[in-house]
């Protein structure tokens, strides 16, 4: 039977403050060839120099990814002419990659599986061509932008399997904080190679270029797969070729055969001395990592958070970094619910991110104890929300009137009295024993009260009276 | 017309403490030997030296350069001013900043003439690859100067300048200041910056000074030297007064001579020479002893491999896209970098990117480049053995002096076999100076190379000077 192999190859940009060979400040906001020097347009006679931030970041990744690290690396030249390499050759690192053979957990239908990394280099990103009329414009903005290449080996079996690694890598390098990884904006870019055959033999592989999105990635995959499959069971033979993804026909698309391999002339940076990695510094960075998606998972399975919110605190960092922050001074699981239902709602709603509002981690706290201590009902709570999301406290606001609860027996007696009179069915029901009966009842009787009944004293003086009638 | 330019640095210096003359002065000299010169061995005159020169008046001479004129080859880059690497490819560059070592010889207040000619992307050991044409030498016109710092010595030589400045990759300081009978010494690798130094090989390029004699190279060496940021491959080794051994006993001194440097490749006239300084020498008591060094034969092999492999891939950035040459015509990318580089690069640099391009080119890169850095190790570990024991290694610079122009030119493999001693020294990336020791039968000049151990080139100018002023009869 035919399987198919996949190897993942994912350019991501990292961050930092400069490019990586000079002081150029990396954005790609700006103007077109505002952030430039005369090392980025490759002016004759300069230089690069290695950007140590730079160095530090990638460390990070490799060490993240479980890597073993070059501690006596440098740098190669990879010559080839395109409009869009100002020296003509990309300066990146071939034999003495920073990480090499590391690994990634995904987990696949409840089973951990690891994902081999070959490696984790560095390398400078090209100048951007914009193509226009006919034209071609190239940005230097982007010219000397740091990356790191991270290669997996050829281990993944589905596209399932792709798309939990892809999911998996984004989510580490986000929590490093080395790069913004959007891979819808090109700062995380993503190749797939695949291949099929029926036995250990590696098939003849084909490579999906620059696939657009996560989803892409599953879909393209999968395409390329069944194509390759019809392709050999009709007895056709597998031609090594570079395919995209066309995102309207849900296809990959030819772009070019590879022709007899291509000659990059590799050889070393003469301008660059090697770079010696002490295990001082390799142990400095490792231990100062911050705590990683898979420890931070680890964590919140035995706090007994579900999984469906687990996903959504760990996908959205910000999220997480609040959630963080409150983890252990509250109830986990009930700040978790609120979190990431009524509290992302509002953010949605507002196009805002977690740290743009004004909700600070004391008043949240503030909210979900109050709910615990009954000051408040749920319903209370999403109403309150609002309002400390644009900055207004808890305390305050629940010592207003309308929002302390009623625990006053008498005036809750009348309220349980009034429901009771309108709901005859309801008391029948409960006599006929069935228990929904009370549940309704609870809530005509929180309806009548607008939210303000505290249900705990409802709940005890509601039986006692369903119970005397 | 004054004739203050062919007087020592020292002397020019003492001139202009008493007060004697002026940089301007110095500068309108300079300008004028240039105008009567029939040399070619300036590409562009520096328009606002003597603009430069009036801005010091009043200023106070703090250092032994202030003021003194200085020619700079035209692969070094200068702010504002035509950097050509005497190619069509850039000939109307003018750079947006200045190399390291400009900015440090501007600090100090020496004023650039111009820049000098040279062989093209400094691929050439005759001058004669040039774009604007060949740089003839001062001592006779119908023989080449040497490159590829052609115009730099051969103005230094016609007291043009009293010191420039040259680049070095396997001969080009050395050579052609043996061929014009001038001092120069090509630093450490990384003793000085290479910023800005438009690069030919990188792991072998160094810049360094070309002067009439060791004491003002020393006194240019220390201003050009030292570590920088810009340089990652520049030394962090501290720069002390490259002067200080000038005029040291040199009894203790121990030298090695390797066979090699005598033996048959080299003209007899040539080892006779330095034979005399031999004699010379161990009548003072130095212990000269005569070696066997391996390796040193695969040199030109080696320079053909790793310089060509590394400029094959610097002048990639040479694609009419940025700056330089480019094709007027509209035409698709291909065809438009073919069409530039066609056009923009002489032949020479052609085949040298081929030859390049080829031994870095798939299986080729095992079988040339990969071997080639082996050996290179190598070769560097030889020298390293022999300063285990000895202090200098001395030798001529040349296999002969200086020829007539235009008999290389037809064949592309013998300028390499002038660098036959010289590049060794590039390949090791050790310090090493050329002197003049005297004359052969007709006249012309011979070479003495002086190589010393990484770091010491106050050893070799200790010994440069001593043989400097004790030559004797033989003096130039």
């Amino acid at each position: 039977m035919l399987k198919p192999t996949i190897g993942i190859e994912v350019h991501v940009e990292l961050n930092s403050k400069n490019k990586v060979f000079s002081n150029s400040i990396n954005s790609f906001k700006e103007a077109p060839n505002t952030n430039i020097s005369e090392i980025d347009i490759a002016y004759p006679g300069t230089l690069p120099t290695l950007n140590k931030e730079v160095l530090e970041m990638a460390l990070k990744a490799a060490l993240a990814l479980n890597c073993n690290i070059n501690k006596h690396m440098h740098f190669d030249r990879k010559n080839y002419f395109y409009p869009d390499l100002p020296k003509g050759y990309q300066i990146t690192q071939k034999n003495t990659p920073i990480g090499y053979d590391g690994y990634i957990e995904i987990n696949v239908q409840g089973e951990t599986k690891r994902i081999e990394i070959e490696r984790v280099h560095i390398e400078e990103d090209t100048c951007k061509s914009i193509h226009y009329n006919k034209e071609t414009f190239l940005n230097y903005n982007r010219a000397g932008v740091p990356l790191i290449e991270i290669v997996t080996k050829p281990v993944i079996k589905s596209s399932e399997e792709a798309v939990l690694y892809i999911e998996s890598l984004r989510e580490q390098l986000l929590y490093l904080n080395i790069s913004d990884v959007k891979i819808e904006e090109g700062s995380m870019r993503c190749d797939a190679n695949v291949s099929l055959s029926d036995n250990d033999i590696l098939g003849t592989k084909t490579e999906i270029k620059n696939i657009g999105s996560i989803t892409n990635v599953g879909l393209s995959i999968e395409y390329e797969i069944n194509r390759q499959k019809d392709l050999i069971e009709n007895g056709i033979k597998i031609v090594e070729e570079t395919r995209k993804f066309d995102d309207k026909s849900r296809q990959t698309i030819l772009m070019r055969t590879k022709e007899t391999g291509n000659d990059y002339r590799y050889f070393p940076e003469p301008d660059l001395a090697f770079v010696d990695l002490t295990d001082e510094y390799i142990n400095k960075v490792k231990s100062n990592l911050p705590v990683l998606p898979n420890t931070i998972r680890q964590k919140y399975i035995e706090a007994g958070i579900n999984n469906h919110n687990i996903k959504t605190i760990i996908s959205n960092k910000d999220i997480c970094d609040f959630y963080e922050i409150i983890f252990d001074k509250v109830a986990p699981e009930l700040a978790a619910n609120i979190l990431t239902g009524d509290i992302i709602k509002e953010l949605n709603k507002n196009h805002i991110s977690i740290k743009e509002s004004k909700l600070t981690g004391e008043e949240f706290i503030n909210l979900i104890k109050a709910l615990e201590n009954n000051k408040i009902s749920s319903k209370q709570c999403k109403d309150l929300i609002p309002l400390i999301m644009s900055g207004e406290k808890v305390e305050k606001l629940i010592s207003n009137s309308s929002f302390q609860l009623i625990t006053d027996k008498t005036e809750l007696s009348d309220i349980i009295d009034k429901v009771l009179a309108n709901n005859p069915v309801s008391i029948e029901d409960y006599k006929a024993g069935k228990d929904r009966a009370v549940k309704y009842l609870m809530g005509q009787i929180m309806k009548e009260s607008q939210g303000k009944a505290d249900p705990k004293t409802v709940s005890v003086e509601l039986i006692s009276k369903l119970k005397s009638l | 017309m004054t004739n203050y330019l062919s007087l020592s640095v020292k002397e020019i210096h003492k001139l202009l403490i008493d007060k004697k003359t002026v940089p301007l002065d110095l500068v309108k000299e300079a300008l004028e030997k240039i105008e009567n010169s029939n040399l070619n061995s300036f590409i562009t005159i520096n328009e606002s030296a003597l603009e430069e020169a009036k801005s010091l008046e009043g200023l106070n001479i703090d250092n032994p350069l202030f003021g003194i004129p200085v020619a700079i080859k035209d692969n070094i880059s200068t702010k504002n001013l035509r950097t050509t690497c005497a190619s069509h490819m850039l000939e109307n560059y003018v750079p947006l900043y200045d190399a390291t070592v400009i900015e440090k010889i501007k600090e100090k207040h020496m004023i650039i003439i111009g820049k000098t000619n040279m062989d093209e992307f400094a691929m050439g050991s005759t001058g004669e690859t040039s774009y604007f044409g060949n740089t003839l030498s001062p001592l006779d016109n119908t023989l080449v100067p040497g490159g590829s710092s052609s115009g730099s010595a051969a103005s230094v030589a016609a007291n043009i300048v009293p010191v420039a400045l040259g680049s070095d990759t396997g001969g080009s300081i050395r050579q052609p200041s043996s061929f014009c009978g001038i001092v120069g010494l090509k630093p450490t690798y990384g003793r000085v910056s290479r910023y800005g130094l438009i690069a030919f090989a990188s792991s072998l390029d160094q810049i360094g000074p070309i002067t009439r004699n060791v004491y003002d190279n020393a006194l240019m060496l220390n201003i050009i030297s030292g570590m920088d940021e810009k340089d990652q491959t520049s030394s962090e080794k501290e720069v002390e007064d490259f002067t200080k051994k000038i005029g040291k006993d040199i009894k203790e001194l121990k030298i090695a001579v390797p066979n090699f440097y005598m033996g048959n490749a080299i003209n007899e006239e040539v080892k006779n020479s330095v034979k005399n300084i031999i004699n010379l020498l161990e009548q003072q008591g130095v212990k000269i002893d005569y070696i066997d060094m391996p390796y040193l034969e695969y040199a030109i092999p080696l320079y053909q491999t790793i310089a060509l492999g590394e400029a094959s891939s610097n002048l990639a950035r040479f694609d009419g896209i940025k700056y330089g040459y480019s094709t007027e015509e509209t035409l698709d990318i291909d065809t438009f970098v073919k069409k530039t580089r066609s056009i923009g690069f002489g032949n020479e640099v052609k085949r040298r990117i081929m030859i390049g391009s080829y031994v870095l080119s798939g299986k080729n890169a095992d079988k040339y480049y990969i071997k080639a850095l082996k050996l290179r190790k190598e070769l560097t570990n030889s020298f390293k053995k022999v300063f285990e024991k000895y202090d200098l290694i001395i030798g001529p610079t040349n296999t002969n002096v200086a020829y007539k122009l235009g008999v290389k030119q037809d064949d592309a493999l013998k300028s390499f076999y002038d660098d036959l001693l010289t590049i060794p020294v590039n390949m090791a990336g050790l310090p090493a100076i050329s002197i003049p020791i005297g004359y052969n039968s007709e006249k012309l000049p011979i070479g003495m190379h002086i190589i010393g151990n990484y770091f010491k080139e106050d050893v070799i100018y200790q010994l440069a000077s001593y043989i400097e002023e004790n030559r004797g009869d033989a003096k130039c």
